[in-house]
């Protein structure tokens, strides 16, 4: 059985992550996927794998399964109110299908 | 003089300065040299850990009213140089506010790498000095950063003609002492103060000390000319800022050092850590906590300024420079 669902993709400041996850988790999300990024944009290039001695310019990618667009379009208006005017962020999604049969 | 300059070229020979140095040539030739991210932590850990060790077990047998003045001179600095650089910096032209705040707290918070290496210096260049000074880190650390924050909310806030944002001065103390330098420092200085640490720090962290300084310091070196970069994209008072504030910073701390070195008796190579510890710019644990306390300053400017300059003129300049000073005072 699959399903469709929606994958909300955020990359974004290392400082962040734990701002961002709390708020997925709080909107309502049943889960999420961090992974260390890299890469450039309008604020410079940001990498991961160097040693950047304190972390502050290196970003992560969390990416966010969920049932509705609504619960994703939620997730992403707090973003956008919050975090998009002083920091490297962006958001992007898409439909996927999830094979494994999950309550999203 | 010509014994001083001597003294002062000295010090460039020495281990610290030359891997520092030797990191930043590489980098800046387009070297593909990579220290792992893991081995960086490590070692950051392992230096402070000592240092906190060694201030630990200093503090066990010294009289507590001693830190007193010296602590709470570093608490002054660390919030003077904020203002410094709000209204020095901060008023020059072409220059955010907020930027130069962001940065007047980086710099008056400490690098523990900065920290690491002047002790060996001091040692080498035979300048006794309290092993406890090393603990004087948290004290010029947490204010310089919770002032650059309300200041720099205050200024936001008045800007906008908006209601005061209350700012969370106990969440940025709490954040700066869960900070993986800070504890491991503390952690260190609780060890040496309760527990009797000498075998293991005499067979592990003592040896291994000096030789885990100088792999950091190629590390330092090559994390500046990187930073470089960004620092080119900011505007160049930055940059000036970054050369003259470590030594200027470092006077100031010097001067206060020995005002309390003649009504305490605190020693003068007591009075160079101090100078170096205000000197110093934190590279480790202040970014992050800015960044996040201070969305709107650039972290390009705070952090090019301090990684990039700040950092290795602490280093290179005013380590040798105040021990050169301690050096003549001492009638050498």
């Amino acid at each position: 059985m699959s399903q469709q669902v929606w994958k909300l993709v955020i990359v974004a400041e290392e400082v962040l992550s734990k701002k961002l996850t709390k708020l997925i988790k709080e909107a309502g999300a049943t889960g999420y996927t961090v992974n260390a990024a890299g890469g450039e944009g309008s604020r410079n290039v940001r990498s991961t794998g160097q040693p950047s001695v304190s972390h502050t310019l290196s970003n992560v990618k969390i990416e966010v399964l969920t049932g509705t667009r609504d619960l994703a379009d939620i997730i992403t208006k707090e973003i956008e109110a919050k975090y998009y005017a002083d920091y490297s962020i962006i958001t992007y999604i898409y439909q996927v299908e999830a094979l494994r049969d999950h309550k999203f | 003089m010509s014994e001083f300059v001597s003294l002062f070229l000295s010090q460039f020979q020495s281990p610290t300065l030359g891997f520092l140095i030797g990191g930043i040539i590489v980098a800046s030739l387009g070297s593909q040299l990579a220290i792992p991210d893991s081995i960086y932590r490590f070692i950051s850990f392992f230096l402070l850990m000592k240092i906190g060790l060694t201030g630990g077990i200093a503090i066990r047998n010294s009289n507590f009213a001693e830190i007193l003045l010296p602590a709470i001179a570093a608490v002054a600095l660390g919030i003077v140089i904020v203002f410094l650089s709000r209204y020095t910096l901060g008023k020059l032209p072409g220059i955010k506010v907020p930027d130069a705040i962001a940065t007047g707290g980086l710099f008056g918070a400490v690098s523990g790498s900065t920290l690491a290496a002047v002790l060996p210096q001091l040692d080498a260049a035979k300048v006794p000095y309290e092993a406890w000074t090393a603990a004087l880190y948290p004290f010029m650390d947490i204010p310089a950063l919770v002032t650059a924050i309300v200041v720099a909310s205050l200024y936001l806030s008045k800007k906008t003609g908006g209601d005061i944002e209350k700012v969370e001065i106990w969440a940025i103390v709490k954040e700066s002492l869960q900070s993986s330098a800070v504890t491991a420092l503390l952690l260190g200085v609780g060890l040496g103060i309760l527990t009797k640490p000498e075998p293991v720090y005499e067979t592990f962290f003592n040896p291994l000390f000096r030789g885990f300084l100088s792999v950091l310091m190629i590390i330092m070196g090559m994390e500046a000319a990187q930073r470089m970069n960004e620092l080119r994209k900011v505007a160049q008072w930055f940059a000036i800022y970054a050369f003259i504030a470590p030594i200027f910073h470092g006077f100031l701390a010097f001067g206060l050092g020995l005002v309390i070195h003649k009504l305490t008796g605190f020693s003068i190579g007591g009075a160079v850590v101090l100078a170096v510890i205000a000197a110093s710019s934190s590279d480790i644990s202040g970014p992050p906590t800015l960044r996040a306390g201070i969305p709107t300053a650039n972290p390009s400017a705070y952090i090019g300024a301090s990684t990039a300059i700040g950092t290795p003129v602490a280093i290179a300049i005013c380590i040798p420079l105040f021990i050169g000073i301690a050096e003549l005072m001492l009638g050498r």
